[in-house]
């Protein structure tokens, strides 16, 4: 494995941090509602930096208090899903692994779809709650059951999240069918993935799991690479391998509940967003996650902005965006880089 | 040829049952239908059907009705046969029906079309706005021979609804905002019973030019429109109307946040296509113009 150095980490970062500022304004400038460009970031500027804001006040309200806390919001989630999605095809040590493989997301979900159910509505915190508690219960049971003699196996942990997840779906589906119509609808949008459904002010309870545990789960790249060789060098190489993989999993998963606890079950960021960088930028963790985190949230503030905009005033839910653009996106990565480099 | 009288046999038993005690039919959706001319079981798929049926008077012949029939009292009593999506078919078997009503959007073909392989006359309404409601309701009162009830009926609404409209005649029509989702904001377009009554109650419905039913919007657009009037559809039995009000207050530069114009509407007075749409007509009427309904 070639490795890269510190100083390529930081120019491909600061290159990709870059283009994600680039997608942020472009986002904040479309929608159904026509804003001119220039005005749009006047207002977005001018409130940034203090002071008087021009534009009508629902100008100012499509920019400052929907677009904008929208776009950070799709970053926030991409990068986490994306990062998650690399830590968990390293720690299992499989291609197919994305930030739900574990059932995380169909926990997430069963709260979620029980909170709906039992009545609190979607812009509350209640609901978010309640599916970030499923989500973690759901962790920490496939951990239970995924150990043997007190030791994660990636294969037994993933057996343990896919029987799991399985199992979550069957009380999903029980719910789904006992659903009225009306709820069934948020139920679908939920399962879809879909930014409306979170509230601005959930913003700020999401961000610091998310930024948290990303920062945990980079704190791990090095021996993250080290594991990528086998078990057996990294405990020569004095890895506490066991240590490395519970910190990995509860962080990841940590990533992915708080995730999806406010938008729903948005698919394929995690999946492509880390398999794509990999084919880019080479497998070494300590480029690869950052990669991952920054092109994960352009990725999906570009996709929900296509998702605002393409049938508009329309909104599609950003789940049908980033499976239609990211699957074939991804096979044209795989033909023309011919060989996959999994890890 | 000792298969003859099998064949027979069967044929008597598929044959339509007696034949001289019943009248031929076109319904709504254009299936010819054989209907006994005063049906004793009846069975009824929908709200809307169960609705106009008791209205009708028919409260001893409906022995069965769908899950979501709620409306009048009664009809909880009766056996529950099912929901839209999937029908209990061997409690429709068991109840002996003579007649069963549908509704066209509710009710999928496949149903109908096994409702009919089981021999069952099954007789689909389809009304799409007021005026198919009315013609649904005297459909109706003829295959239930209710004739003169049917028309009773069509006549009261027809009177209140002129009501309403000589009331609203030229007045100021409010920009009216209704909202049937709470997450994700869905609305009412083009060809949907809200729609219909909006403008039916001297508003304009600010979606009107959306092609689909029920489109789902962002909120920049309903932030564009800035209506007068915010309807919210009671969808969720469950659902917190208070909050939702809230929920909007955040938007001060909407008209209808800025005076205290969000209503809370029962949906079942304005997407079910009973009588009782006649009701939500004229809430929406008094909500439009409360000085003309003073």
């Amino acid at each position: 494995m070639k490795l890269v150095t510190p100083k390529k980490v930081i120019l491909i970062s600061a290159l990709l941090t870059l283009l994600l500022l680039g997608v942020i304004l472009l986002a904040v400038t479309l929608g159904s509602v026509r804003v001119p460009f220039r005005l749009s970031i006047q207002i977005l500027i001018q409130s940034i930096m203090g002071g008087n804001v021009s534009g009508s006040d629902t100008e100012q309200a499509i920019i400052l208090s929907l677009r904008f806390p929208r776009a950070i919001l799709a970053g926030l989630v991409g990068a986490g899903l994306s990062i998650s999605g690399a830590v968990f095809q390293a720690l299992l040590r499989n291609p197919l692994a994305d930030p739900y493989i574990l059932g995380v997301s169909s926990g997430a979900a069963v709260g979620a779809i029980a909170a709906l159910l039992l009545g609190l509505s979607t812009a509350s915190l209640g609901l978010p709650l309640v599916s970030f508690l499923g989500a973690l219960i759901t962790v920490l049971l496939v951990l239970t059951f995924g150990r043997q003699d007190g030791k994660i196996h990636p294969n037994t942990l993933l057996l343990a999240g896919v029987i799991i997840g399985s199992f979550l779906s069957a009380i999903i589906m029980f719910f789904i069918s006992i659903s009225q119509r009306e709820e069934l609808r948020t139920i679908i949008f939920w399962l879809m993935g879909d930014f409306s459904l979170a509230n601005p002010q959930t913003l700020l309870t999401v961000f610091p799991y998310v930024l948290g545990g990303c920062v945990v789960v980079y704190l791990q790249a090095r021996y993250l690479n080290v594991i990528l060789f086998g078990e057996e060098n990294a405990l020569q190489l004095g890895v506490n391998v066991e240590r490395l993989r519970l910190i990995c999993y509860l962080f990841a998963s940590l990533i992915t509940a708080a995730s999806v606890s406010v938008c729903g079950l948005i698919g394929f960021v995690g999946l492509i967003v880390p398999h794509g960088s990999r084919l880019i930028f080479g497998p070494d963790h300590r480029l690869l996650i950052p990669a991952s985190g920054l092109i994960g949230a352009s990725f999906l503030i570009a996709s929900d902005t296509l998702a605002r905009i393409l049938l508009a005033p329309v909104e599609l839910p950003v789940g049908v965006i980033t499976a239609a653009f990211g699957g074939p996106f991804f096979i044209y990565l795989l033909r023309t880089r011919k060989t996959m480099k999994v890890l | 040829m000792r298969i003859f009288p099998t064949l027979v046999l069967l044929l008597l038993i598929a044959w339509p049952v007696s034949a001289p005690a019943a009248h031929h039919l076109v319904d709504e959706v254009g299936r010819p239908v054989t209907v006994p001319l005063s049906p004793k079981r009846i069975i009824a798929l929908a709200p809307n059907v169960t609705e106009i049926l008791f209205g009708l008077g028919l409260d001893q012949e409906i022995v069965g009705v769908s899950i979501h029939c709620n409306f009048p009292e009664k009809a909880k009593t009766r056996t529950r046969v099912g929901s839209y999506i999937s029908l209990d078919f061997e409690k429709i078997v068991s109840l002996k029906p003579d007649l069963i009503i549908g509704t066209g959007a509710g009710n999928t073909k496949d149903m109908v079309d096994r409702l009919e392989k089981l021999g069952f006359s099954t007789y689909i309404i389809f009304p799409k706005n007021f005026d198919g409601i009315l013609t649904s309701v005297r459909h109706l009162g003829q295959v239930v021979a209710r004739e003169k009830e049917g028309l009773v009926t069509v006549r009261s609404m027809e009177s209140r609804r002129q009501r309403v409209i000589n009331l609203t005649r030229n007045l100021t029509r409010p920009r009216v905002f209704m909202q049937i989702g709470e997450a994700p904001i869905v609305t009412v377009g083009r060809g949907s019973f809200a729609d219909d009554l909006i403008s039916l109650a001297g508003g304009e419905n600010v979606a009107a030019r959306e092609e689909r039913m029920y489109p789902r919007w962002g909120m920049e657009e309903v932030l564009n429109r800035l209506p007068e009037v915010i309807l919210v559809s009671s969808m969720n039995p469950k659902g917190n109307y208070e909050k939702v009000v809230q929920e909007w207050s955040r938007w001060k530069m909407i008209p209808a946040v800025q005076h205290g114009r969000i209503h809370l509407m029962d949906s079942d007075l304005i997407d079910r296509p009973s009588p009782r749409i006649v009701e939500g007509l004229e809430e929406m009427a008094r909500l439009f113009h409360p000085e003309r309904f003073k």
